[in-house]
């Protein structure tokens, strides 16, 4: 008899324990633990690979709006264009050019359009040993100054290449010059950067006195 | 007890019978044993929050290398089916081998990289990391000019624009070392390198001992915390085995070489993504490629922690 009110003893107290830990779930009594702020998804611009801008061959190419490049529709073929420099010999830009940065260089030698721009015809380009070329053949001419970075460009180093490291098993792209350089003002223009990592245990709301007590 | 029994009577009146239990007693008993086992259920709540239980079909699972090409598929299959129940998208799995005749090996310019992240998120994108909380290969280290110190580099910087003024970036991700201690310490060979150079990892082979994080020098390996968050608009249906098929809670991931498209021909997604042309990919037996050109004629000056041994694949260098 002894024994057996034992045993019922210990199963009731099991059977209290468990009631008491299946409430404590049920009612969730220590509460969840404390979330974290969650995540945001990072805006697509950040992932698509587009480049900096675009250059008239990646308009050509896209078959793109390029009547920018119509010079003629403007200027006249019979008139040559004279350029006009203020006292300081910077060059006045018409107001039909007032959105062009003239900052190629860090000197000012570059503070004349037919350095790269063909007078005889606007529509083409030309290099200082007289080459004509065309408007979307800009690598050669930039080349025809910047040779190494131009050698770099040529073996796929300098600049973005896109498409298959492996040219056997299908095609690649090289992006020309003014994809990411605006030749009027080549520096790589700066940018805001995509969003920095989210720390796995971030306090979900951390007041900014206990951020500074820190 | 609490439906205790309706007889108002004592216990001592009733006269147990010798040959067995009264109705009273079986009905406490019962009573007891019923609510003792509802209980335990209800205490045992907690594990209605685990998911991913294992199968049969993934418990007999032979080792990646053991298996056939008709076990790959089978794999694959299973594999395609779990990832069109859990995200509603077919996509195609595949098993690449390496190609003969190719090592890869990654280039970095620290003079270009201008510090955007655009190559964390393309990654995350491309290699289905968990979006919440956030797992992601590459780290973006701010540095200021003048030391090679990483102890000074900071990579939570949140600067309104990029590049600012004397820093530099440098940008830190698996290396895929020729020597790698996180292959060395696998207690289950669940990660091996291949012979096109990249260090590979089976998931279904992983027991999650995290050695491997702890071996690796450069912080490259991610764990899973919990089980991966993806929104399905932002899968990526083009898997591989090895590479960026979902990845469950409790294994180890990371930096890949995007196996996914590198064994098939293509650059890496942190190649083409990044604007500034600062990283460079390619087959280093191959002469004519990208990378055996900066290795000729840049100045590739480091290997990230050279001292360590671990000779990595991956090396950076400067224009000029």
């Amino acid at each position: 008899m002894n024994s057996r009110s034992k045993t019922s003893t210990v199963l009731v107290v099991l059977t209290l324990g468990f009631c008491f830990l299946a409430c404590s779930f049920l009612l969730n009594l220590w509460g969840h633990p404390a979330l974290r702020a969650p995540v945001p998804l990072v805006d697509l611009a950040f992932i698509e690979p587009s480049t900096a801008r675009l250059s008239a061959a990646d308009l050509i190419k896209a078959k793109a709006d390029t009547s920018n490049f119509e010079c003629y529709t403007c200027h006249d073929k019979k008139n040559p264009v004279k350029i006009k420099y203020d006292t300081n010999e910077m060059i006045i830009l018409p107001t039909e050019h007032q959105d062009l940065k003239m900052g190629h260089g860090r000197h000012n030698r570059n503070n004349n359009c037919f350095n790269c721009h063909n007078e005889k015809n606007l529509e083409s380009l030309q290099t200082r040993d007289g080459r004509e070329l065309k408007i979307e053949e800009s690598p050669q001419l930039c080349g025809s100054c910047h040779g190494p970075t131009f050698r770099d460009w040529e073996a796929g180093v300098h600049g973005r290449v896109s498409g298959y490291w492996n040219r056997a098993m299908g095609g690649f792209e090289r992006k020309t010059c003014p994809s990411c350089h605006d030749p009027h003002s080549p520096k790589f223009p700066p940018r805001k950067p995509a969003p920095g990592p989210h720390a796995l245990h971030t306090a979900v709301a951390s007041s900014p006195a206990e951020q500074e007590h820190h | 007890m609490s439906d205790s029994s309706p007889n108002p009577n004592p216990d001592s009146a009733q006269k147990p019978p010798e040959h067995g239990q009264s109705r009273r007693d079986f009905l406490r008993t019962s009573a007891v044993v019923a609510t003792g086992v509802a209980a335990l259920a209800a205490a045992l709540a907690p594990l209605r929050d685990l998911k991913d239980f294992t199968t049969v079909e993934k418990f007999l699972q032979k080792y990646y290398k053991e298996m056939t090409p008709q076990d790959m598929e089978k794999v694959l299959d299973r594999i395609r089916r779990e990832v069109e129940a859990q995200y509603g998208v077919r996509p195609t799995v595949q098993d690449l081998k390496p190609m003969n005749g190719v090592e890869f090996v990654y280039c970095l310019n620290l003079t270009r990289c201008i510090g955007c992240r655009k190559c964390v998120h393309a990654c995350v994108a491309e290699n289905n990391q968990s979006r919440d909380p956030e797992i992601q290969y590459i780290r973006v280290l701010r540095m200021p000019h003048g030391s090679l110190d990483l102890e000074k580099g900071e990579h939570n910087y949140d600067s309104e624009q990029v590049p600012e003024k004397n820093y530099f970036y440098m940008p830190i991700q698996c290396q895929q070392c020729r020597n790698p201690a996180c292959v060395k310490v696998c207690p289950t060979k669940a990660t091996w390198q291949d012979k096109d150079g990249i260090t590979v990892i089976d998931y279904d082979w992983c027991i999650g001992c995290r050695y491997c994080e702890a071996a690796c020098p450069y912080f490259a390996r991610r764990f899973n915390w919990t089980r991966p968050t993806i929104p399905k608009d932002r899968l990526n249906p083009n898997m591989a085995y090895l590479g960026n098929r979902p990845r469950r809670q409790g294994v180890m991931e990371k930096c890949h070489f995007c196996i996914q498209r590198t064994r098939a021909g293509r650059y890496p997604a942190c190649v083409e993504v990044c604007p500034a042309g600062a990283r460079k990919f390619g087959n280093v037996l191959d002469p004519e490629s990208e990378v055996s050109y900066i290795l000729r004629n840049k100045r590739v000056f480091i290997q990230l922690k050279e001292e360590v041994g671990t000779s990595p694949r991956f090396y950076y260098y400067f224009d000029v």
